[in-house]
């Protein structure tokens, strides 16, 4: 009983003013996918009985098995209201009918890279949190990304069916909790002033905020009572919606308002007075069967039931209640058609974040604009497996211009630089497909604004892409997606019949498309690697390629491999010296650690090769205490010429110094690459070039003596610099009853963690821990803390820092040179590390 | 190279001592396993040196100018050699010399430090004193001769014919599948006793299932240069179509019967963990292979190292599959057919749209590549036990012309089938190009990536635009920190453009052409005009 057919749909796609492009974010177990399905019910795709219960957007067999969400699910909706709900709406529209391109996303931080990918495409985030747990870690995590997206949140406070039937709150209990949840959400926010973007807090009293049942299907806005008791009363709905929230009571024997609580009994907040307690009564009407007094109250309401739906009782009857009288879909759409921006306006500001290009060249304008006449610009977010094996859909947005069936596109992958060839194809779009959940359809075209599927370029693109007109060859990309998780977690794949090695390595490729996240790449013995963001991630990662795309060929699966990193502690403890094969030239050098907080500047790209050197320099010298010259004599940051470790040259008044910087350069490519101790990579150490001397020809200074000299230099450096590893470290955040704090407590520290907060959630009897926990003793952390705890606490791990093991890994017998010697066996490497001697030369 | 000449009419030993320094170097860097296999030379000088087969071979060629081609370890024996040799010729003479009038002098000269491997024989070495055949001992990959026929002394390592039996059918009795024995050519010389003896063994033996056990045969210690290529492997064909398919590697060569492969054998290798093992255990992947130490006495069944080059090399074509610019590096001047899988090379490197350039540099070292920073992988054209170079000193990974074959053709798959000896590789058909509608990925980047060179329509695009982009570079701003980032530059001139050092500047004034003068003729050892001052 579809009530919307793919033409309506299509027709709207052309009212840039009519739709709302908006994903629903949240933590895990919030109830994201479970309102979602109430709203695609208000679509007609699904029945009302069941919404709640399908989980429409949970497509892939292990999530309903799992009862989490792993990938991310675009779905559109259409929507149509009438003049009259209409006359407050004060933007821009083209009649009455709406489009909501709706993507519902994965909650567990593993997948955030999901979220990531969704917000990029949408305009509007739908923010669910739970009403008793509240704002959560990943609340708080997505919360910051959307807004970093330039993406503007309302919020949905969701699980009101708890304070009625679990908690049985008090009513005032009950607003202050929600209050909180509000506030807490507001304090995130208020941190991201943006002048474009505008207030992007929420409010209750301006119908920002709903509240919402999603497994019971009903929900509402202030802005749902406050327009039928504007009615009643008489008054202006405006000035009713502010007195349902906040500060305001209402003395029903007095019938009079007040900004203060006057003491009589009779005297009750707005918001308990005329929107909780009526729902509280139905409530319970329904549940204890007072069939009696339900049905005039339900007259009352104006509310009609079925004459079956009369015969159901408890819980199933106020469901059936709940949802004709407050639909949720209804609430929420209204929410977010009036509070949420249209791609026509959400582009405006959008354009400054997304396009990497000049401001002022015809597509920024056109994507400003969204302009559907203008050149294509349409970013692939994603990639979806179809159901044709070994397919992907490319999943992605339309900025400006159109795309349709046939058109010859220019797709500019992540590596593209502009005026080069590199990592630029130009093919057509087989076909242009919308998404409805669990079943999709082919559309002529898609035009700016609206979300889109598009089959044949799957073998083109990896994961993400700008696409463009064939012959819109000065078109910038648009800018790369920034995750907040990175791949940490990795193991080693090979496939247990030596012939079968063409099949995993295709295997490979689709899992290295079908998620944003994962990383498929090979190690230095010739290995495949497969990194994902935590255990859960590859878990799900491991699977999909043994059961999906392997084709049915075994692999094997090593043990997880945790990276690790070099570092020095202190400055070298002499000048050290390096000679040349040839013994004419020598290289001298000094290693000392950075500065606490520089590796991470780095990291972000605050002081980095990209960044002006005068900004560079700037800022080490006033935030790092460098002196400013020194600041100007950076020669190289790296691996891969951006790592976190550089080259200082400090040398003064050498000659030929200038012929030598390529080969020392790359010679601290490889260094930094491979450390000496465990041929990790390393990090936050700086090397200072104290003095240099060359041989007087030129081919006796060249490359080949130059780049292995300064390698073994920059590790003899190094060794004489107090050697350290770091190893990396999860953030956990658990949240637990007070019970089960004891277990946990120790579930941590036996793995070498150590909790450095404990704080207990207002007005619940829940405690939110924080810990540190060192990633190599993170594996089955989960099974065992569920374990202890008897299912009671969830962890959610997050890659948060390096942590320098403490121990000196170049004396024997020490944790520290236990763990290099088992890196070093794991690599295939002489477990004895490499002596001083072998890098450092005497005069 | 050094030339220790030594004519028969007792003429002086001259000795070109330039290069005596860099052999004893290399002498003392000579790995312990060979010091072992050195002093087991020393068992029966004549027979060990195989004076009466080589000298019958010069004598009835008819021979006048003979190279002897010693590798490092065993050049402390030449003149031991060269006189013993010298008698035998003597004598032979002068049987002879009742019978024939002619008398000529035979020329014997030794030859040492090679150019590149010492395992292949040096023709360009001797050429220069004009030898019309060579003598080679030592260690020997059996690469075949382009100019000059060759006669192989392996030499004689000592073996015990019992030990090697008894864990030889102890392993055969374990298994259920055929054997064949393999073996490093220094034992060629025991292999006719312990086939005997391992007979007799089975023969006693009480069990019933007698092991299946197949050796390989060493053909002939002479070589004949063939001057086809094709020839080399047309014979070979020839021979398959026989009866069944004939294996040969480094020398040793074998039948299998019709409808058998490799696979269906187990590998018994006796002899050292040298190249040629490193290369049969390639070659042979799939097959399980234990190998006899001869020395230790001893089986080695644990191959994991072995097993994790092959891993090595695979990692080795995927970084070669990203790489731009290719250096052929020639480790060769004298396995026939060098010339032609160069060119070969060279046509498939560009067919790739890459660039490729031809070093030539004598025995490639980290120091002596890493002087050419811009080519991104080195391919390395040497006879087959050479040909794996691999060490983590090397900038850029140096790849065998087969693993080029693999990174190079699009659509080619690394099947875990390996071939070591480009020979093989010339007639091998032409590989199906799959034309693939995908984009080549790259588990290095963990991306597709593509060479866009293979992209139709932005070929053209390229051509008309070559005049802006080239403008277009010379204005750009350039980004001198990662200016030796390897994999940006698409030949050797956009490498030095990238560089932040690219030479001294030319001095721009003088813009007159330097009048032409005439530079030194000869070489550097000593210039024609240097010599007269002498």
């Amino acid at each position: 009983m579809v009530n919307f057919t793919v033409d309506e749909l299509r027709r709207i796609m052309d009212r840039k003013h009519n739709i709302r492009n908006m994903s629903v974010i949240a933590h895990v177990d919030h109830g994201k996918s479970t309102l979602t399905d109430s709203l695609v019910a208000a679509a007609g795709i699904i029945a009302q009985e069941v919404a709640g219960d399908v989980r429409m957007t949970d497509t892939r067999q292990d999530e309903a098995e799992r009862g989490i969400t792993i990938k991310s699910t675009g779905i559109s909706l259409y929507y149509e209201m009438t003049e009259g709900d209409l006359k407050n709406f004060k933007g821009e529209r083209e009649g009455n009918e709406f489009l909501i391109n709706l993507i519902d996303s994965p909650g567990h931080v593993d997948f955030s890279s999901e979220v990531t990918a969704a917000l990029r495409i949408t305009d509007g985030a739908l923010v669910v949190v739970d009403c008793v747990e509240g704002v959560c870690v990943q609340t708080e995590t997505v919360l910051r990304q959307a807004l970093g997206e330039r993406v503007k949140p309302v919020l949905a406070v969701n699980k009101m069916d708890r304070c009625f039937l679990e908690l049985n709150l008090d009513a005032e209990e009950a607003y202050l909790t929600f209050q909180r949840v509000v506030e807490s959400a507001n304090v995130i926010m208020a941190t991201y002033e943006d002048a474009l973007l505008g207030d992007v807090q929420v409010y209750p009293e301006k119908g920002t905020v709903a509240f919402s049942a999603g497994l019971h299907g009903w929900g509402f806005t202030i802005t749902n009572f406050a327009k039928v008791y504007a009615s009643k009363f008489g008054v202006d709905e405006a000035k009713m919606m502010s007195r349902l929230w906040g500060e305001n009571f209402f003395d029903s024997a007095t019938k009079k308002w007040t900004k203060k609580h006057t003491g009589t009994s009779t005297c009750k907040r707005g918001f308990v007075m005329f929107c909780y307690e009526p729902i509280k009564q139905i409530i319970q009407l329904c549940m204890n069967d007072q069939k009696d007094k339900l049905w005039p109250k339900l007259q009352q309401l104006g509310l009609k039931l079925k004459s079956e739906e009369k015969e159901l009782t408890g819980k199933a009857l106020m469901k059936r209640v709940m949802q004709s009288w407050l639909p949720a879909n209804r609430a929420l759409l209204e929410m977010m058609i009036f509070h949420l921006p249209s791609p026509a306006s959400a582009q405006k500001y959008r354009v400054d974040n997304l396009y990497e290009g000049p401001l002022d060249d015809p597509y920024a304008h056109a994507i400003r604009n969204c302009d559907p006449d203008g050149p294509l610009m349409l970013y692939v977010s994603k990639m979806i497996p179809a159901s044709d094996r070994g397919r992907f859909y490319a999943f992605g947005r339309v900025f400006s211009g159109k795309v349709s069936t046939g058109l010859k596109v220019r797709i500019m992958g992540p590596n593209y630089v502009p005026g080069k060839q590199k990592d630029l194809y130009v093919k057509s779009v087989q076909r242009t497909v919308i998404w409805m959940g669990k079943k999709q359809e082919t559309v002529e075209d898609v035009p700016c604004g609206n979300t889109v599927a598009m089959v044949g370029l799957d073998h083109f693109i990896t994961k993400n892409a700008t696409l463009t007109n064939e012959k819109e060859v000065d078109a910038h990309p648009i800018r790369a997606m920034k995750f907040s998780v990175s791949p940490v977690v990795s193991v080693a794949v090979t496939s247990k019949v030596t012939s079968d090695l063409p099949k995993l390595i295709e295997g490979l490729k689709r899992l290295a498309k079908s998620d944003p996240m994962v990383v498929c790449t090979m190690s230095e013995t010739g290995e495949h690697i497969i990194s994902a963001a935590g255990e859960l991630h590859l878990e799900i990662c491991l699977k999909d390629l043994k059961d999906d795309f392997m084709n049915g060929a075994e692999i094997s699966i090593s043990d997880p491999i945790v990276s690790f990193r070099e570092t020095v502690f202190e400055r070298s403890c002499r000048t050290v010296m390096s000679k040349s094969p040839n013994k004419h030239n020598r290289l001298y050098v000094e290693a000392r650690p950075m500065e606490d907080g520089l590796a991470e500047a780095i990291d972000d790209e605050k002081i980095g090769p990209g960044v002006d050197p005068r900004n560079r320099s700037k800022i080490l010298s006033e935030e790092f205490g460098w002196d400013k010259d020194l600041a100007r004599k950076i020669w190289c940051f790296g691996p891969e010429g951006k790592g976190p470790n550089m080259v200082i040259d400090t040398c003064k008044g050498v000659q030929y110094l200038n012929e030598i910087k390529d080969s020392v350069v790359a010679g601290f490519e490889t260094a930094s690459k491979s450390g000496p101790m465990a041929e990790e990579n390393m990090r936050g150490v700086c090397f200072e070039i104290c003095d240099v001397v060359l041989h007087a020809d030129a081919i006796h200074r060249g490359g080949g003596q130059i780049i292995p000299t300064a390698r073994r230099v920059f590790c003899a450096a190094m060794l004489t610099a107090k050697p350290r590893l770091l190893e990396p470290v999860y953030l956990v955040e658990i949240q637990a009853p007070e019970q089960a704090l004891g277990d946990i407590y120790s579930v941590v520290n036996q793995k070498r963690g150590h909790v450095f907060e404990e704080i207990q959630r207002p007005g619940t009897p829940l405690y939110n821990i924080k810990a540190y926990l060192p990633v190599i003793e993170s594996f089955r952390f989960n099974e065992s803390l569920r374990a202890q705890t008897g299912g009671q606490a969830f962890p959610q791990l997050v890659f948060d820092h390096w942590d320098m093991v403490p121990s000196d890994p170049l004396e024997p017998g020490t944790p520290a040179a236990a763990r290099v010697a088992e890196i070093r066996r794991k690599k295939g490497l002489k477990e004895q590390m490499m002596p001083l001697s072998e890098f450092e030369d005497r005069l | 190279m050094i030339l220790l000449r030594v004519w028969l009419t007792e003429k002086p030993y001259r000795i070109f001592r330039e290069g005596i320094g860099r052999a004893r170097r290399r002498f003392r860097a000579t790995t312990n396993e060979e010091r072992t296999a050195f002093h087991l030379w020393s068992m029966d000088f004549e027979s060990n040196y195989d004076i009466a087969a080589s000298a019958q071979f010069i004598h009835t060629h008819n021979f006048t100018r003979v190279a002897l081609q010693f590798p490092d370890h065993l050049l402390k024996d030449s003149t031991r050699v060269v006189t013993a040799l010298r008698k035998r010729l003597q004598s032979l003479k002068k049987c002879d010399a009742t019978g024939s009038g002619h008398e000529t002098d035979v020329g014997l000269f030794v030859m040492a430090d090679t150019a590149y491997g010492s395992c292949c024989v040096d023709e360009v070495g001797a050429s220069h004193i004009n030898a019309d055949c060579v003598i080679h001992y030592g260690h020997t990959c059996f690469s075949p001769t382009t100019t000059l026929p060759a006669f192989f002394v392996f030499g004689k390592a000592s073996i015990c014919v019992a030990d090697c039996v008894e864990s030889m059918s102890k392993y055969a009795l374990a298994n259920s599948k055929p054997i064949m024995v393999l073996f490093g050519l220094e034992y060629a010389h025991s292999m006719q006793q312990i086939k005997e003896a391992l007979l007799e063994s089975s023969m006693s033996c009480r069990f019933d299932a007698k092991p299946e056990v197949h050796f390989a045969n060493v053909p002939s210690s002479v070589m004949f240069p063939s001057k086809d290529i094709k020839k080399i492997n047309g014979l070979q064909e020839q021979a398959s179509g026989a009866s069944g398919t004939t294996c040969s590697i480094g020398g040793l060569t074998w039948k299998l019967p019709e409808g058998q492969s490799m696979d269906d054998y187990l590998l018994f290798w006796i002899g050292l963990d040298d190249s040629a093992f490193a290369n049969v255990v390639l070659t042979f992947n799939a097959c399980e292979i234990v190998r006899y130490d001869a020395n230790e006495k001893q089986m080695v069944t644990d191959l994991f190292q072995q097993r994790r080059i092959l891993k090595r090399r695979y990692y080795l074509v995927e970084r070669a599959k990203d790489a731009n610019i290719v250096g052929i590096l020639v480790g060769t001047l004298g396995v026939a057919g060098y010339l032609h899988i160069i060119n070969q090379m060279m046509e498939l490197i560009t067919g790739a749209g890459k660039k490729a350039y031809t070093l030539v540099m004598g025995r490639p070292n980290p120091a002596k590549l890493a002087n050419f920073p811009e080519c991104d992988v080195f391919l390395y054209v040497s006879c087959a036990q050479t040909a794996l170079l691999d060490s983590k000193e090397y900038l850029a990974p140096v790849i065998t012309p087969f693993e080029a074959m693999i990174a190079f053709n699009r659509g080619s798959q690394w099947t875990g089938a390996y071939v070591m000896e480009f020979r093989d590789l010339i007639n091998l058909p032409e590989m199906e190009v799959i034309d693939q509608e995908e984009a080549r990925f790259s588990f290095l980047k963990g991306g597709y990536v593509e060479d866009f060179e293979n992209q139709e329509n932005v070929e053209e695009e390229r051509e008309v635009l070559s005049l802006v982009n080239a403008t277009e570079k010379a204005l750009q701003l350039r980004n001198n920190s990662n200016a030796l980032m390897k994999g940006n530059a698409r030949s050797g001139a956009e490498f030095l453009a990238n560089r932040s050092y690219q030479g001294l500047n030319m001095p721009s004034e003088n813009n007159s052409p330097e009048p032409y003068l005439i530079g030194r003729r000869g070489r550097a050892s000593g210039y024609e005009d240097e010599k007269n001052k002498q």
